[in-house]
């Protein structure tokens, strides 16, 4: 196209106010996608050190309450829940736990688990017979995947031990599940607390004052998992509604962490506005200038038959040309900057987290806004090319 | 193919002041020369504008005929002055050698003359380096404007003016700016070319002497002051 490669060969010959353009630009670009990216950064270093613990995206019912499972029925509705479980009365979730012939014992926190549980890695699931066992309880009793292991529980006036035989399905990491803990399906949960009640339990040989059909299932209370950090407060509301009881969540930190994101966002957005606001009064009178002072130039394309219409998009071009260049060397002194930011400061972050980040998305969406921005400008030159009079070159010389 | 302006007028106004001028009549054939003299603020930019089609006549009659078919170019005004039809039929009939050269900065020499073969879509690269050579510019062809003297500057102009083959080229004061000896050599090779390509030619120039020394056919603007400056073209050649 003639007018794109006349555009582009005036825009090369004017190299030093193509340079100035592009250093209007870089200077407003260049602090707000540092700023930006230093947010991206620290923000996120955050929100992942909060959502490396899942308990951070826990929910617990309070106390022991006496739930139906119609009771919890409501809760399977209510959106952003990820994982569900009832509770057994929480004087019975302690076990103690052995290899079948071990010396060693170690007591742990025995907690419902089941496919979806945030706490297991992502996919993984137990097999019929498996359970989930924490770090620290596996270094103690040096368990690997697949070994056997008893859990044993005692209640006082029971002249027998129940004893559970499990295999160890996942050894966790210690920043999914702290201290000494086993993480089995709600099932194995129930048959300890069925024992506590002196229930019979033929299959582990246990004889009890109560026949097991006679039981009536009843859950202390549920444990439930949301999605995303900032479905927390909600879903605790909800299931709190829903159930009548109270929970306990991290709900204070993770609004305070997720109330500092939009401030940060807020004074982001701020500060990008009046940036904005700067950048296109430089940019409007810098593209408005540069047609008056090539005012000849063009009117001598329009005596020479070029239309209007055509001659309006020079400006045009040679904007989006100059916002390319700026974008380019915006990004390209931003990433000197993020390196140069990591190198003195970023060894601060959780896990060696870069500190500034800007994902494609952010650099595709900083730079249509750029783009539109600065069309926007350029408009205002094309307005003024358009009516531009080619018989000033006759009038007035070339 | 000839160009025909009759009855036309035009009239501009600045503040209190007002310039009027009529042109009873006027032809224009290929391969004719004609130059309009007169006074300086008679109105011959003014006129060359009309012919142009840089400026739309008040009325009259302003037609482009071509084996006996006529195009009513004051019609095309009426789309407005920004028309790509307009600035298309301006582009493909004239060729325009402006006082002081109105080249593209950003061009060579070559560049600057091949450019009205792009925008006429009439590409011609051995013609516009025949042109080139013949107005003597052919070894300054990859230099910029910015390099030239103001004679060089001139010739590439005409160089520009007729690479696409134009019917009428419309020069204003093309020797203005040139010494004697180079206006000489400037209107020497704009008459000759134009003529060898056929093209009709109409110049505006104050120098009258030059003009006869060319013998050239003159048409006269006369003026009379009054609360109007009136300006009317004389309608036989003196």
């Amino acid at each position: 196209m003639l007018i794109l490669r006349l555009a582009l060969r005036d825009l090369l010959r004017d190299r030093f106010f193509l340079l100035c353009n592009m250093a209007v630009m870089v200077g407003v670009l260049v602090p707000l996608l540092v700023l930006f990216g230093v947010k991206n950064g620290v923000y996120s270093a955050l929100i992942g050190d909060m959502l490396a613990d899942p308990a951070n995206l826990q929910i617990d019912t309070s106390g022991n309450a006496t739930l139906t499972p119609e009771d919890l029925e409501p809760l399977k509705d209510i959106p952003g829940i990820a994982f569900l479980t009832p509770r057994v009365r929480s004087q019975f979730d302690f076990v103690n736990v052995r290899e079948p012939d071990g010396r060693r014992l170690r007591q742990a926190l025995l907690i419902p688990t089941g496919q979806g549980d945030p706490t297991l890695p992502d996919g993984a699931a137990l097999a019929e017979g498996e359970v989930a066992v924490s770090a620290q309880l596996a270094d103690q009793l040096e368990l690997t995947e697949g070994a056997e292991l008893q859990l044993i529980t005692q209640a006082e006036d029971r002249p027998k031990q129940l004893v559970l035989p499990v295999r160890v399905g996942l050894i966790l990491p210690a920043t999914r599940a702290s201290g000494r803990a086993v993480l089995a399906p709600f099932e194995l949960l129930d048959t300890v607390e069925a024992f506590y009640d002196s229930y019979s339990l033929p299959d582990y040989g246990i004889e009890g004052t109560k026949d097991l059909a006679d039981r009536a299932q009843t859950y202390a209370g549920a444990r439930l998992y949301v999605s995303r950090l900032e479905d927390l407060a909600t879903v605790q509301t909800a299931v709190e509604d829903a159930l009548g009881i109270g929970t306990t969540a991290k709900t204070r930190e993770v609004a305070s962490l997720l109330g500092l994101g939009q401030k940060l966002n807020l004074a982001l957005a701020g500060t990008a506005i009046l940036a904005a606001i700067g950048l296109s009064a430089a940019l409007v009178l810098g593209f408005w200038t540069e047609v008056a002072r090539k005012r000849t130039t063009l009117a001598g394309l329009a005596l020479l038959g070029l239309p209007a219409r055509r001659i309006a998009l020079f400006p045009v071009v040679q904007a989006a040309l100059t916002a390319a260049g700026g974008l380019a060397l915006s990004f390209a002194l931003y990433l000197v900057a993020a390196r140069a930011a990591d190198h003195l400061f970023g060894g601060g972050l959780p896990g060696g987290a870069a500190l500034a980040i800007l994902s494609p998305a952010q650099v595709l969406a900083v730079s249509l806004a750029v783009m539109a921005l600065v069309l926007c400008a350029a408009g205002a030159a094309a307005w003024s090319a358009l009516r531009l009079d080619p018989a000033s070159i006759l009038r007035e010389g070339g | 193919m000839s160009l025909t302006l009759a009855n036309a007028s035009v009239r501009l106004r600045d503040g209190d002041r007002s310039f009027r001028l009529e042109v009873p009549g006027l032809t224009l054939a290929p391969g004719e020369a004609v130059a309009l003299a007169g006074p300086s603020g008679s109105g011959k930019t003014l006129l060359l504008e009309l012919l142009g089609l840089l400026r739309a006549p008040a009325g009259g009659r302003y037609v482009l005929t071509q084996d006996g078919a006529e195009r009513d170019l004051a019609a095309l005004w009426r789309a407005g002055s920004r028309s790509p039809e307009l600035a298309s039929m301006r582009g493909r009939t004239f060729g325009f050698v402006p006082q002081t050269g109105g080249l593209m900065p950003f061009l060579t020499v070559e560049e600057n003359v091949r450019l009205p073969q792009e925008i006429a879509d009439r590409r011609d690269p051995a013609h516009a380096r025949d042109l080139i050579e013949r107005l003597g510019i052919a070894a300054v062809a990859q230099q910029r404007p910015a390099q030239l003297s103001i004679g060089q500057r001139q010739r590439t102009a005409v160089a520009r003016a007729l690479s696409h083959r134009p019917a009428f080229v419309i020069a204003d004061e093309p020797t203005a700016a040139l010494d004697p000896e180079s206006a000489d050599g400037v209107l020497t090779l704009l008459l000759e070319t134009a003529k060898q390509g056929g093209s009709g030619l109409i110049l505006s120039s104050h120098d009258l002497p030059r003009v006869e020394r060319f013998g050239l056919a003159r048409r006269r603007l006369e003026v009379t002051s009054g609360a109007e400056v009136f300006s009317r073209l004389e309608e036989a050649p003196c």
